[in-house]
């Protein structure tokens, strides 16, 4: 499939209609999709409708949007009126969205087409994509491997070619780990960039709608687009949103990188390598490699599950069969009615409330909840003064590449670990990036990522940039 | 941080959840190794943290009216059944 550039180009210049490009997405996916399980609904007669709608605004001589005829997939928890949103649970099989979130708005306004949603963890919760009501999403590099998650199926079906670009949500590392998993791009922006107006919560600090594309320059384009003041969401920043795209520089002279000191304990040899090479790679590109202390980063992935896990035993409060959700009508009293509610929940998603709410218990509050919100501080307070001394910061993107499907099922600690450089982007509100850097010994993408500060996510794109096209 | 059943059953509780014998048993253990790799932010010396928000901004929009959703697509959402405008909800108790 083409890049999401290459087609607003080739729609808004006639040489391709926004119609054939959508039918070919929905081929790609009639094929692919039964083996990768990357969409959950296919929006078909919806999207060949709104395909038709942006070839007729051609037609008419109406200036055609930045996304114009480009099929992007959106995660089961971003709603798009009238169609479901389910966040992969039997908890919300049937809810159907009453609205549509900005991000959405924002894609249709740049007449993108909204081609269906992908699978993912119930409620965002995995990073694995096993705990998928729909079942679990594979790897379309190796079928026999987990994607990633929490937006595994995002991060498939742009891998496997479905689409060019897709939406999936970020609260501990969802959009990048899956991304570096998979071999493609994927961004998380700074706290606040984008809007969460429409984003079925998880966690409320730590959420954020990132991207997921074959190329970095399609990510920019993305970004520019969904990025930028919402009324309807009073933590999105009022800041101007640059033209990413605008802002790569042929090689990266007077970039400062650093390199957070002891990251790479610990790693097997394969990461290790590449990490090494991508600096090295960096130093040939013009730019400036600078070992930065992070001694509190560590604590970032305790400090990730105690605030991520209390945050969502209240968000998911509403989930009660009354307010939202699953009613049990078998109920006979109003405490059974509750639970029986609630019943739909999956094993990590009771887990992970659990976890919350004991952490919220007046005999624990002090202890880990304070505590962790206490270290998280600390923990900014770090990254703050790296980013006096160096312009971005480059990490692996998780300690291991892709593993097998069901790998980990016994050992969920295992699996928090798969978190452990992601997490810290949520923990710090910071802006990160994944960018492929070819594979390991057996074939699997390694991803790099890069991180910066809030609203200077053009330089994390330009160093990603950079080092793509050295590939 | 020791964790015990108890705490399971209690916490589910209070998160309003019904879990099984089994399942607090493979909780209790996967909590107790989370809670273990928590208690070492207890090394991080927190006496002088203020809490701030996440992006260290204060956010008021302007107190202006707007319009708000629909009813009845709120209300579509919300229930299954709809009549002139209202909502037949089942009795709960």
């Amino acid at each position: 499939m083409m890049t999401a550039l290459e087609i607003a180009k080739a729609v808004t210049s006639g040489a391709k209609t926004a119609e054939q490009i959508t039918r070919e997405s929905l081929d790609i996916i009639a094929q692919k999709n039964p083996a990768v399980n990357a969409f959950v609904e296919v929006f078909e007669k919806d999207a060949l409708a709104r395909a038709k709608e942006v070839d007729a605004k051609r037609t008419r001589g109406e200036k055609l949007g930045a996304l114009a005829g480009v099929p992007v997939a959106i995660k089961d928890n971003i709603l798009y009126k009238g169609h479901k949103a389910t966040c992969c649970s039997k908890m919300l099989e049937n809810y159907v969205a009453s609205y549509t979130s900005t991000v959405v708005e924002r894609l249709l306004a740049q007449d993108a087409i909204i081609i269906g949603r992908t699978n993912m963890d119930e409620f965002a919760m995995g990073s694995t994509n096993q705990t998928s009501v729909y079942g679990a999403v594979k790897n379309p590099v190796n079928l026999e491997c987990v994607p990633g998650g929490s937006s595994g199926g995002s991060a498939a079906a742009v891998a496997a070619g479905m689409v060019p670009v897709a939406l999936g949500t970020d609260t501990g590392g969802s959009v990048r780990q899956p991304a570096g998993f998979c071999g493609i791009v994927g961004i998380k922006p700074g706290y606040g960039r984008i809007s969460r107006y429409g984003v079925i919560s998880f966690s409320s600090s730590a959420d954020q709608v990132g991207i997921l594309a074959s190329t970095v320059a399609d990510a920019a384009e993305v970004l520019e687009v969904i990025s930028g003041k919402d009324v309807h969401d009073s933590t999105s920043l009022e800041a101007p949103v640059p033209a990413y795209n605008a802002q790569f520089t042929d090689g990266l002279k007077g970039m400062r990188v650093g390199l957070p000191k002891g990251f790479l304990d610990g790693l097997g040899r394969d990461i290790k390598d590449k990490i090494t090479q991508a600096a090295e790679r960096l130093k040939e590109l013009g730019a400036e490699l600078v070992e930065v202390e992070l001694p509190l980063a560590k604590y970032a992935a305790p400090c990730y599950y105690i605030i991520t896990s209390a945050e969502a035993s209240s968000n998911l409060g509403r989930y009660d069969g009354i307010r939202y959700g699953y009613a049990d009508n078998s109920a006979k009293d109003l405490n059974g009615y509750y639970e029986g509610s609630r019943a739909p929940f999956g094993l990590e998603v009771k887990k992970r409330l659990i976890i919350g709410t004991y952490a919220l218990t007046s005999e624990r509050y002090e202890e880990c909840f304070l505590k962790a919100m206490k270290v998280r501080e600390l923990i900014r307070e770090d990254f703050k003064k790296a980013f006096e001394q160096v312009d971005v910061l480059l990490t692996p993107t998780s300690p291991t590449t892709a593993f097998k499907l069901g790998q980990h099922d016994e050992d969920p600690l295992a699996l928090y670990l798969a978190d452990l450089y992601t997490c810290q982007g949520n923990i710090g509100g910071l802006a990160g990036i994944s960018v492929p850097f070819g594979n390991d010994e057996k074939g699997l993408p390694v991803g790099i990522q890069f991180y910066g500060p809030i609203l200077e996510e053009e330089k994390i794109l330009n160093a990603a940039y950079n080092l793509e096209k050295g590939l | 941080m020791e964790i015990t059943k108890k705490d399971v059953e209690l916490a589910a509780k209070l998160a309003k959840m019904r879990v099984s014998e089994e399942e607090v048993s493979i909780y209790q253990e996967q909590l107790e190794a989370l809670f273990k790799w928590v208690a070492e932010l207890a090394a991080v010396n927190t006496d002088a943290v203020k809490l701030t928000n996440v992006n260290h901004c204060a956010h008021m929009r302007p107190d202006v009216a707007s319009s708000n959703l629909a009813q009845a697509a709120e209300l579509r959402g919300a229930f299954d059944e709809e009549q002139d405008q209202c909502a037949k909800v089942k009795k709960v108790l």
